[in-house]
């Protein structure tokens, strides 16, 4: 299971710490909780610090969640992905699809 | 008289050398001491002994011979040290006035002054006061001069000095060594004798100038025992299949050579299996020439024909080959042997190792390497023409019509199709052969699309394959990554991966997969395999749609191999592959796998596309013709200057008898256009990818 904190930082940027396995199970938080949340700012981040695992699940959810706000004109950013995520991210092209730029 | 002057350190000395030199006794001569020795403690100064000898009662030859064999040299050298002594001396007088004899060993002995010359391998020389001779030394030659080595090419000789000569001997061990190759199946033993070879100066006659000349020895030592070899053999673990003989030969051995000393047995190849009709299949395809060089058109083919229940071919299995040894006493495998799998058509069993007819027919075999179809075509004999009272005609066989085929009407035959008469803007499809013998007008007709779409679905496999092998690989290289979790695979199955996947990495892959479904669908009809539509229908599930099923990694592994498998099947040619045969053809299109040949007064702006040669024997006016293994026509052009092309493949040859102007060539990607007309144009694409011709 995932959970996450928000915090708004002065400049009206919303960072969003999730915390635990990014994967099937974290469907229903993602999409029905965070993803209408993060709506509202016009500037995001999501801190990977805290996500050991990831599952294609989990990386469909991440596309979608770039994707529909990038859509909606919000800018997002994703930092601090472990070592052990990135490679499973970069065998997937994931930063190709999202930009370079995406990842900080 | 024979007199000598001789000289020695004292008289005694003097008298003996005289003595000698004479070959006298004491009491037959007369000695006359010419001049004491003289000690002084410089030895320029000090002087020598001489005394004048005077043979008594001597014959005249025993004279002659004596002067032989005296040594003039010496004398002469001693005549010339002394001469400043003579000279002085008062009784010099003596020595002037001496007979012939002397006077002649002077005179010999003039020859050599200023001479350097080889003696029984020794180097001397004379030098006279006006000369001292030159001796070059030639490669391989170290002279010496009081133990210095001489480091020019040329060195001037003197008496004095001590010079010896020194030649580079040459030694060289036996080498050897036992090469096995990467079969173990060759053993061979690379000698190369050692040896010694000894130089030696040759006699060189008196000359100013002498080059040093040397000879040559040279001694073979062959080294290598039959031990040696038998301890290095057993060091490379071989063990069988030796040939002593040469193994000695090679201990023999006195020039450098390689001996095979082992040999394995190679495996003996088997045989795949195969099969053996009973019945003549040679159809015989096109018109045959005749004994005048005529063309009968009536004699185009002969069909094999079969009863029920006769047996079609026999299938043998494969025979395995032997397997060989190597010389380490290895086994060696024989190549592994392909059985003939057979598929049985329409109208045919298969009982044990028997194909058997149900029905009569004609027997149809397709062959594609180890796979055969056969099956029985049942023929359909249309006695009148093809028009709106009989009706289109499909068939699951040969058709036969006697008569014409009228506008817009369509045969549609799995087997092939026979025309007496003109086919005239209608529509002719066979999986066979098409044959007519009346002309071709505004039609279309394929003949073998079949096989030409297993071609085209079987390269389109190729890549799409290649695509999904890359995708088994990066599934199976996240599954082994630290941070990805395969907990969804078991719920979801791959469609999430394969969604991320198309996203981007496999981006064109989508696009592949439809048009391989595409064109099964479009071409069902001419696939009597199901195993290409079963293919588009796993495809069109995996990639195309957003079903909900789970798909397992297994299932696109074992969809991967069968893709596999088609693709190589359809790199494999078939056999007998279809052909189109035609008298003249006018305004009509014309596609066959296998070679198209207009036999009579030629094609006129007609398409045509042939998978195999293309043969026009009249003249090709207007149109665009392909031909996959090469193109051959009489003539090729039109004076109405019709756009005429003719192209080939890059690897084949265009040949054309009369070109007019205007006609253009393609071959590959290059073109070329006729400016003039003609005659006999072979071309072919160089090494630079232009058009050449012979």
């Amino acid at each position: 299971m995932i959970d996450y904190l928000m915090k708004e930082t002065e400049d009206g940027k919303i960072v969003v710490r999730l915390n635990g396995d990014l994967d099937i199970d974290s469907t229903e938080i993602v999409e029905e909780e965070l993803l209408p949340a993060m709506e509202k700012y016009k500037k995001a981040n999501i801190d990977f610090e805290n996500v050991p695992f990831v599952d294609s699940s989990g990386m469909g959810l991440l596309l979608n969640i770039v994707q529909s706000l990038k859509e909606k004109g919000i800018n997002v950013t994703i930092s601090n992905v472990r070592e052990d995520v990135q490679v499973v991210f970069d065998l997937l092209q994931i930063p190709e699809i999202l930009g370079d730029e995406t990842f900080i | 008289m024979q007199s000598i002057i001789s000289k020695g350190k004292n008289l005694q000395e003097a008298i003996d050398v005289g003595l000698k030199l004479l070959e006298a006794s004491k009491n037959e001569v007369n000695i006359e001491v010419i001049q004491q020795e003289s000690k002084s403690f410089f030895k320029m100064k000090s002087k020598e002994a001489i005394v004048k000898i005077t043979k008594l009662e001597q014959t005249t030859i025993s004279e002659q011979n004596h002067e032989e064999s005296t040594d003039p040299f010496k004398l002469i050298d001693e005549l010339l040290t002394n001469s400043q002594n003579v000279m002085d001396d008062p009784v010099s007088n003596s020595v002037m006035e001496e007979e012939s004899a002397p006077r002649r060993i002077t005179k010999k002995a003039d020859d050599l002054l200023g001479k350097a010359w080889v003696e029984n391998g020794r180097l001397v020389c004379r030098c006279s006061p006006t000369h001292y001779p030159l001796v070059s030394i030639p490669d391989g030659v170290n002279v010496y001069k009081n133990n210095q080595l001489i480091t020019e090419k040329s060195f001037v000789m003197t008496e004095t000095d001590l010079f010896e000569v020194k030649m580079e001997m040459e030694e060289k061990e036996t080498v050897w060594r036992v090469v096995m190759d990467a079969h173990k199946l060759n053993v061979d033993l690379h000698i190369e004798p050692g040896y010694k070879t000894t130089r030696f100066l040759l006699d060189i006659a008196p000359a100013q100038h002498i080059e040093l000349l040397v000879d040559e020895k040279k001694e073979v030592s062959n080294t290598l025992s039959y031990q040696d070899i038998m301890g290095r053999l057993e060091e490379l673990r071989i063990k069988h299949g030796f040939h002593q003989n040469e193994i000695i030969r090679a201990i023999e051995a006195v020039e450098p050579g390689v001996y095979t000393i082992a040999t394995g047995i190679e495996a003996a190849p088997g045989k795949d299996g195969w099969i053996e009709f009973q019945i003549n299949m040679d159809a015989q395809i096109g018109p045959r020439e005749i004994e005048n060089g005529r063309v009968d058109y009536r004699e185009t083919k002969t069909i094999p024909n079969v009863n029920s229940g006769s047996v079609i071919a026999i299938v043998h299995p494969p025979v395995p080959g032997q397997p060989g040894r190597t010389v380490t006493n290895e086994p060696l495998p024989a190549k592994q042997t392909i059985p003939i799998s057979v598929k049985s058509g329409k109208g045919i069993a298969i009982i044990d190792d028997k194909i058997i007819a149900l029905e009569s027919g004609r027997p149809h075999v397709e062959q594609r390497r180890n796979i055969v179809k056969v099956s029985i075509m049942s023929k359909l004999t249309h006695p009148g023409n093809v028009d709106l009272s009989s009706g289109n005609i499909h068939f699951m066989g040969d058709v036969e019509v006697l008569g014409e085929v009228c506008e817009r009407m369509k045969i549609d035959a799995e087997g092939n199709i026979l025309v007496h008469q003109t086919v005239n803007m209608a529509n002719l499809t066979a999986s066979g052969a098409v044959i007519t013998y009346g002309s071709i007008i505004g039609s279309e007709v394929s003949a073998g699309k079949n096989n030409m779409l297993v071609t085209e679905l079987g390269q389109l496999l190729g890549p799409i394959n290649q695509d999904l092998v890359r995708v088994i690989q990066l599934i199976k290289q996240l599954t082994l990554s630290p941070g990805f979790k395969a907990s969804d695979f078991s719920r979801g199955g791959l469609q999430p991966l394969i969604n991320i996947l198309l996203e981007k990495k496999f981006k064109q892959f989508p696009s592949l997969v439809r048009e391989y479904v595409d064109k099964v669908k479009k071409g069902e009809q001419y696939l009597s395999d199901k195993i290409w539509s079963e293919t588009a229908n796993s495809l069109s599930k995996l990639f195309l749609s957003l079903s909900s099923e789970a798909i397992s990694v297994d299932s696109i592994t074992e969809l991967s191999e069968k893709m596999q498998e088609l693709h190589e099947l359809s790199k494999m040619p078939v056999e007998p592959n279809s052909y189109i045969t035609v008298p003249n053809v006018l305004s009509s299109r014309l596609y066959c796998s296998g070679d198209v040949n207009v036999f009579d007064q030629g094609s006129v702006n007609t398409k045509i596309y042939s998978g195999g040669k293309l043969t026009i024997n009249g003249s090709l006016r207007g149109g665009e013709v392909f031909g996959r293994f090469g193109a051959e026509i009489n003539e090729a052009g039109a004076e109405s200057r019709t756009p005429t092309i003719v192209a080939v493949p890059e690897d084949q040859k265009i040949s054309i008898n009369k070109v007019m102007e205007g006609t253009a060539i393609k071959i590959g990607n290059a073109q070329y256009k006729f400016n003039e007309t003609r005659s006999r144009v072979h071309a072919y694409l160089n090494k630079h990818g232009q058009i050449a011709f012979e």
